[in-house]
């Protein structure tokens, strides 16, 4: 049954001052109604400053980034009207496009606009926060290219990236709120409010597509409605019909003169934004010579991509790709970081690869100095001779612990010279736990053999 | 510094005329006696406390006065205390302004007439069995009662002059965004203009200088180099060009036309030259206002829920506001998108040019202010449209964002009429100037 999906996404835009006014943006830890100003909350008589720059230029920024044209005509804000507790004046200010039809994987966006944010309504209390009401928000309208909830989750994880590469976008988690619009050959447009998260966007989706699929096996028909996601039940529940649909009755907001965005800025902005995630993927890829997954694994953040080139410089590509897509994202993630919010720096990355090229410290002490320099702000080479990591150099260690180990496994030593050559595998692995992973396993493996063959003799 | 007396002195003498005459002529709502005296005795200590220092004020009740009820005269805003000062209030008092006051208007500056106050209508001082005019009522009648040297009223469609005319006072509403909005409660927005009301254009001068100029609390607020309208007041008008439109005077009632004619003729006499200017669409100009009002009043009005200001502006509100939200919700909908207020905008973009082209070939437009005298108090006039036409004369300036003065012409059998002059967008300078030139001609006994 031929599905369509397309999305409403509202992302918060970084700013420290709210869109008309300059109250603070910080809404999660500043105590209820302590974040406000006239304009905020809408006392008679207040005015919208005019719009807060910042947050016009993220706003194209992201359109730009999601190769949108930009509107070059009067961009007009309208004042969407409607009666709920968390909107201070009845009416919430919306702008007209700022970027039009753009796209990202494939997938059409519409457009890019402006909004303000209304306040925080908690009906079972009947209490309304003020401290959210005036950030700005940037909505992002797609076309209905999806047709199902796998690409639809891939297309926002995407998106998510874009975002977050600009850096113009609130990264704490949960500030991200999409409506979706969904339809299955046959019945009408369902959209879906209240998603919360990419994975929300998926369960929704999901469980939309069998709720329909269902009324149609029974014959019945998807009438045109909106739903809210309830979370904590992955499902959705109907919330109104499209015959109760509000007239949002909308004017040109009169107190906001229209925006004019000129090419000398677009230029502006243009000059210092990065490349999409996606584009560097391909580029690195390319460029580096390395494989399109490590590539998409290095572009996933921006700072780690930059680190990435930077490094690239002083290492061989593929050798730094290989030890920062395998290792340090391994240990980024274990610790829940990005590399941003990591402390570690490209100077240190390069010392340890080139150590390890150099064989002066082995893939395993390699690895163990990334785990540490998350904690420890010091040289690679620092630590390693802290810790005493170097790699054994003198042939009567390794000689020792292997004697040792033949010693010790004997049975395996029997198989290896009864043709078993995977035995002697383990042996090598007791001899690189006596030395404590800092022997050169290639070397522990010629010793070995050399040694069990003298003695077999 | 306002004459020799002191602060207190000045304001203390205000105070008994108020208490004494203001039960009866109804243009006070609220008078703030600690406070004001309070800030006379601060305006007394200080050597240097601003160019407006000691001149006491009354302040229409839509804008906002820290600590003051701003009503707007309605049950709606019955309850509510400003909680801070608008762009104005602030400048006035940085000035050394002193505030007596709110002053009494029509219900949310909807009307023309004084009457729709929850308060109960304002006496015109001038001839007491007479409405005020309006919406500014409380405004023009407490200058000219003598309850205070001047006011600040607001002006969307001739809220400030049509009481001034009415109540024999100078007035003068800026070009849209000289003076800041912010804090002054919306009626319409994108016509909307806080100006003085005083008894002399000197006064007025004054006061603009003071509260006029771009603010970066009010996006539609605009940019103006220095303003120095005091210090360049000038009664010499030789060289002005004046114009006068015949579609302003056709709809004028002719006792009040010979009379403004007069001061025209007056203005040719001091040296200004007199050129005819041709307005053909100011019969639109009527109807484009009141669609613009309703709409933008109905969506300013969306915030008078119930929900903070204790009752919901349908519920408590006056018939006249009751009727522009109406039908300002009722052309709004999405179905009549385009046949209402995006024809209403069209309209005014051609009034507009219209306007600013006739007022290429002048210096400013000069002709009456109101079509008709003031009626008299109680005699009910229950057809809007009868009410509106009030407006037709003052709706223009309005639609087209331009300045525009008044200053007394002289009485109609004794009714106070005020002349009209109409300026290019920041000429207020040449309107004062004319203005000037009138009223020191007159006192001179021409």
């Amino acid at each position: 049954m031929k599905t369509i999906i397309g999305f409403e996404i509202h992302e918060h835009i970084a700013t420290s001052t709210k869109l008309y006014c300059d109250s603070p943006t910080d809404y999660r830890d500043a105590a209820p109604n302590t974040n406000v100003c006239e304009v905020c909350t809408g006392m008679p008589g207040s005015k919208p400053h005019p719009m807060n720059q910042e947050a016009i230029d993220a706003a194209v920024e992201i359109a730009l980034m999601l190769n949108c044209e930009i509107v070059k005509d009067p961009i007009y804000v309208q004042r969407k009207h409607y009666d709920y507790p968390d909107l201070p004046s009845g009416y919430q200010r919306t702008s007209l496009p700022i970027g039009k039809e753009g796209s990202l994987g494939g997938i059409g966006i519409w457009e890019v606009h402006l909004e303000e944010d209304p306040g925080k309504y908690e009906p079972k209390s009947g209490k309304v926060d003020f401290n959210r009401s005036g950030i700005p928000l940037v909505e992002i309208v797609t076309a209905p290219d999806l047709t199902n909830p796998e690409d639809a989750r891939r297309f926002l994880r995407e998106l998510v990236k874009v975002l977050q590469y600009t850096g113009k976008v609130k990264t704490e988690g949960g500030t991200m709120r999409t409506d979706t619009n969904i339809s299955l050959e046959g019945g009408a447009r369902v959209e879906i409010k209240n998603i919360n998260s990419v994975k929300g966007a998926y369960k929704a989706l999901k469980f939309e597509i069998t709720r329909q699929k269902n009324m149609h096996k029974r014959g019945h028909a998807v009438k045109r409605e909106t739903r809210a996601f309830v979370e904590a039940q992955m499902i959705t529940k109907a919330m109104r019909t499209k015959e109760e649909a509000d007239d949002y009755r909308y004017i040109p907001d009169p107190d906001i003169p229209p925006l004019l965005i000129n090419d000398s800025k677009i230029a502006e902005i243009k000059a210092g934004m990065p490349e999409t995630p996606q584009m560097k993927e391909k580029r690195f890829a390319s460029e580096y010579g390395i494989k399109s997954g490590d590539a998409g694994v290095l572009a996933s953040e921006l700072e780690l991509a930059n680190a990435f080139e930077e490094v690239a410089k002083e290492v061989e590509s593929d050798h730094a790709a290989r030890w920062m897509v395998r290792d340090l994202k391994r240990v980024l993630e274990y610790n829940s970081l990005t590399f941003k919010d990591s402390s570690i720096t490209t100077e240190q990355l390069v010392e340890l690869f080139n150590m390890i090229d150099a064989h002066e410290i082995t893939v395993k002490t390699g690895q163990k100095v990334i785990e540490m320099l998350v904690e420890r702000p010091h040289n690679p080479r620092e630590i390693v001779s802290e810790l005493g990591l170097g790699k054994i150099t003198e042939d009567n260690v390794v000689e020792e612990a292997a004697r040792e180990a033949i010693e010790e496994n004997q049975k395996a030593v029997d198989d290896y010279l009864s043709g078993n050559d995977g035995a002697l595998n383990y042996v090598v692995g007791q001899v690189m736990g006596k030395t404590k992973g800092r022997a050169d396993p290639a070397t522990v493996l010629k010793t070995l053999k050399e040694m069990i063959s003298r003695s077999s003799q | 510094m306002q004459g020799s007396d002191s602060a207190v002195e000045r304001v203390s003498k205000y105070l008994e005329v108020v208490k004494k005459d203001n039960p009866n002529i109804n243009a006070v709502i609220d008078i703030d006696e600690t406070g004001v005296l309070d800030a006379a005795a601060e305006v007394d200590k200080q050597a240097d406390a601003g160019s407006l220092s000691g001149m006491v004020f009354t302040i229409k009740s839509n804008i906002n006065v820290h600590g003051l009820r701003a009503t707007c005269a309605s049950e709606t805003l019955k309850n509510y205390t400003a909680g801070y000062d608008a762009a104005v209030i602030r400048r006035l008092r940085d000035a050394g302004a002193l505030i007596l006051g709110t002053a009494n208007m029509d219900e949310f500056a909807s009307g023309s007439s004084g009457e729709t106050s929850c308060f109960g209508p304002t006496k015109n001082p001038a001839v007491l069995d007479r409405i005020p005019g309006g919406s500014s009522s409380g405004s023009a009648a407490s200058v000219a009662a003598g309850f205070c040297d001047a006011s600040l009223g607001s002006d969307t469609g001739g809220s400030i002059r049509n009481p001034a005319s009415h109540c024999g006072v100078s007035a003068i509403k800026p070009t849209y965004g000289h003076v800041s909005r912010y804090g002054l409660i919306d009626l319409a927005m994108s016509l909307d203009q806080i100006g003085p009301i005083a008894r002399d254009t000197k006064t007025l001068a004054n006061i603009l200088d003071v509260i006029a100029g771009q603010d970066s609390k009010d996006a539609t607020s605009i940019k103006k180099g220095d303003v120095n309208y005091s210090k360049n007041l000038n009664a010499d008008i030789s060289g002005l060009t004046v114009g006068v439109a015949q579609e302003f005077q056709e709809l004028t009632d002719p006792k009040i036309l010979d009379m403004i004619n007069s001061k025209i003729e007056l203005l040719e006499e001091l040296g200004a030259e007199i050129k005819s200017v041709k307005l053909p669409h100011m019969a639109e100009a009527l109807p484009t206002y009141y669609l613009t009002v309703f709409v933008e009043f109905f969506s300013a009005t969306r915030k008078f829920d119930g929900r903070r200001y204790g009752k919901r502006i349908e519920e408590v509100c006056g018939r006249e506001v009751l009727r522009r939200i109406e039908i300002g919700r009722y052309i709004s909908q999405k179905e009549f998108s385009g046949r209402y207020y995006k024809k209403a905008l069209q309209f005014r973009s051609l009034i507009k040019k219209e306007l600013l082209n006739a007022l290429n070939d002048v210096d400013v437009i000069a002709g009456p202010t109101v079509p008709k005298l003031p009626h008299r108090l109680g005699e009910n006039i229950d057809d809007p449209l009868t009410m509106y036409a009030y407006d037709v004369l003052t709706v223009p300036a309005n639609l087209a964002g331009i300045p525009a003065g008044v200053t007394p012409a002289g009485k109609v059998g004794g009714v106070p009429v005020g002349l009209q002059i109409q300026g290019k967008p920041l000429g207020e300078q040449a309107i004062l100037n004319a203005m000037h030139a009138i009223e020191t001609a007159q006192e001179a006994g021409r």
